[in-house]
């Protein structure tokens, strides 16, 4: 279950503490003016609370692996494929021809009469129902998965920022608006609103975006609209999250300090406000990233997402639910390469806000 | 408390409008005549006519919407374009017992297993007990529905072949039946389903109980020479219960989107399978129907938790 459904949701990221104003969260902090005529070294020990918390993350063990694991299956559907294509010599194709590795290790060549064959060294992980490389078919779910998740969080994040940072410095209408937006997507139980938006207009988006190049290709055309739902479901969230953090730092002297320099509201928010917001939305995309990439698994599974012959990990698990008694695999490494990717965003999130909310220090 | 219960029920009705006038435009600009889906290539225009005006799709948006509204109130969701005729009720009132009592028990023992866990876990901070049920918990949290599910059918396939048993990993019992056939089907459905509430909770349960022991009443209690356990749970455990209390009102969202991945991989029907089949079907009425539904219970749920917490917290009544 997630939290996502309180109404006052808990910050994730920092509170900015009184008395520890901070500019920018990348510079370098001036030290203290009676250190400043000392010796470099003393510059030297002086760390910004930024470099304070990158430096706890970088202790947390599990964070870290998390970090190799998001690397690996980040770079994995990039570079494996070619990769994995190079390496294979010509084979027989059941139907006689002679077929490079480019065609059997693709992700949608069939090959009737090897299907459900083990891990060999033609088809590492083995083939499916139709005789399709499971490895190949993995990375570019892989792919998928990972793309859903970069673009339904740039528009989590430009959404949730532009909206929340006005709502909260300015109010009035707009905070109203996000208010009671929230509160009815809210309403919609989790995935729901994407199964209803994606049940509904999913054969349109076939027909409409079909035409697009890439996108278009290869039943992925109603990933265009899982994003959007995703995305729908998720920036009010984070819209609210960064509204309470400006409230915050609406009130902080440097923001103050700043007005009376005669700073105008733009520079305020862009200089000051927007900065200091840096490690609340890093910490809640993290999470978010893990919701996003289950939901486009659950979205596809559904068979709501990636149409076949496409790839997508919930597409995988589902077509290997029917065999799962007699060969286990089938359905098993699509799992686990999900709960793999999934659980290494939480714990990646979970130390994210252990090093950067200061209020989880105890 | 009057008055602040009053200000939330206007603005819950306010949302259930809202959603259900989205989840309407959702099937009103559906692409396609569903009409014309239902009768194919060749049908007679009077036929055609016909039924549009039974479907009330011959009406202006506005009356269209007017109709689904006071329909949602008498129960009446329509009739079903996929299965020509039958009320949208008809296919779902089946279901509804089935979910309920898979989200009932899961719920339960969601609370019955995560509490204590969350509270030894409190109490035990820091050890390596803490931690290996706390990153338990996290895996379990962090993993989707389904894919829990999938392991756990596995697992009893396995079991299974090995044991020579034939434990079922398929279909419901009789709803609210419990002979020990009944159980062998609703056992593993409903300890997957409690397994992602359970994560949630204990880790709650856990922070909120660290945050009570840390209080100056707990040292007061302590200071006083009393019992740990009387400490712990007289003092600590009562006060730590009080943010659970209107989280369970909140999960509601979660629940019922959670059926529906163990109903469709434990083969069960309820309405998380009614409603997958009528998208298959592009059936919108019936998915609407389920949406509404869900919505309403989530809105039920923030309700009741706003009157548990008015209720069991007296800090919130004097304000």
């Amino acid at each position: 279950m997630d939290t996502k459904h309180s109404k006052a949701p808990a910050q994730p990221g920092l509170n900015t503490a009184p008395g520890r104003p901070r500019k920018s969260l990348l510079t370098r902090q001036q030290p203290p003016p009676d250190e400043a005529s000392d010796s470099l070294t003393s510059e030297q020990k002086v760390s910004t609370p930024f470099q304070d918390s990158l430096r706890q993350l970088r202790r947390d063990r599990r964070a870290m692996v998390s970090v190799a694991i998001i690397l690996f299956f980040l770079l994995l559907p990039l570079f494996g494929p070619p990769l994995y294509q190079h390496i294979g010599g010509a084979i027989t194709s059941t139907t006689g021809d002679r077929i490079d590795a480019t065609v059997y290790r693709s992700p949608f060549h069939q090959e009737l009469g090897r299907q459900y064959e083990g891990s060999s060294s033609t088809y590492w992980l083995g083939t499916d129902a139709i005789g399709r490389d499971l490895l190949a078919r993995l990375m570019q779910g892989l792919l998928i998965s990972i793309s859903i998740a970069i673009i339904v969080e740039v528009i989590d994040i430009v959404m949730g920022i532009s909206i929340g940072v006005l709502a909260g410095y300015y109010g009035g209408w707009l905070d109203q608006f996000l208010a009671r937006f929230t509160d009815v997507m809210f309403a919609f139980p989790g995935l729901l609103f994407a199964i209803l938006l994606t049940g509904i207009l999913g054969a349109q988006a076939d027909v409409v975006f079909n035409k697009l190049p890439l996108v278009g290709a290869n039943g992925n055309a109603r990933l265009l609209l899982v994003s959007m739902a995703l995305a729908m479901t998720t920036w009010p969230l984070m819209a609210r999250y960064v509204r309470g953090q400006t409230l915050q730092l609406k009130q902080q002297q440097f923001v103050e300090a700043a007005r009376t320099a005669g700073s105008s509201n733009t520079t305020i928010i862009l200089r000051h406000i927007i900065p200091n917001l840096f490690s609340i939305v890093v910490v809640a995309s993290t999470l978010n990233m893990a919701g996003t990439i289950i939901g486009e698994a659950s979205l596809s599974f559904l068979g709501l997402g990636v149409q076949p012959p496409g790839s997508s990990i919930g597409l995988m698990i589902n077509d290997a639910l029917g065999v799962a008694d007699t060969k286990p695999w089938q359905v098993l490494f699509p799992a686990i390469v999900l709960a793999l990717i999934v659980v290494a965003f939480s714990f990646l999130g979970d130390g994210l806000r252990d090093a950067f909310d200061p209020r989880s220090k105890d | 408390m009057v008055q602040f219960l009053v200000r939330r029920l206007i603005g819950l009705i306010f949302v259930v409008l809202c959603v259900t006038f989205i989840t309407f435009i959702f099937g009103y600009f559906a692409p396609g005549d569903p009409i014309q889906v239902m009768l194919g290539e060749h049908y007679n225009i009077e036929v055609y006519t016909h039924l549009r005006h039974v479907y009330g799709l011959d009406l202006p948006w506005y009356q269209q919407y007017f109709r689904f509204l006071t329909g949602l109130v008498r129960l009446d969701f329509g009739y079903s374009y996929y299965y020509q005729g039958r009320p949208v009720w008809d296919m779902l009132k089946d279901g509804i017992p089935v979910s309920a009592e898979l989200a009932s028990w899961g719920l339960l023992l969601t609370l019955v297993i995560g509490i204590p866990v969350g509270v030894f876990s409190a109490i035990k901070a820091n050890t390596w007990i803490d931690t290996t049920s706390m990153t338990l918990s996290l895996v379990i949290y962090a993993l989707p529905a389904f894919v829990l599910a999938v392991f756990a059918q596995v697992l009893i396939l396995w079991i299974d072949k090995w044991t020579g048993q034939q434990w079922p990993v398929a279909n419901w019992g009789e709803p609210w039946h419990y002979t020990w056939n009944d159980i062998q089907y609703k056992l593993v459905p409903i300890l997957v389903y409690a397994a992602a509430g359970y994560a949630y909770f204990t880790r709650l349960t856990r922070t909120s109980m660290l945050e009570v022991l840390r209080q100056d009443y707990v040292r007061t209690a302590r200071a006083k020479g009393m019992r740990a356990h009387i400490v712990i749970y007289r003092h600590a455990l009562r006060n730590a219960l009080i943010p659970l209390a209107t989280v369970i009102g909140l999960a509601v969202g979660t629940l019922v989107t959670g059926v529906f991945f163990i109903e469709v991989i434990f083969n069960i029907q309820g309405i998380g399978a009614a409603t997958l089949n009528a998208i298959n079907f592009r059936d919108y009425p019936v998915i609407q129907a389920t949406t509404v539904l869900g919505a309403s219970a989530v809105v039920f749920g923030n309700l009741i938790s706003d009157i548990l917490y008015t209720l069991i917290d007296p800090r919130i009544k004097s304000e």
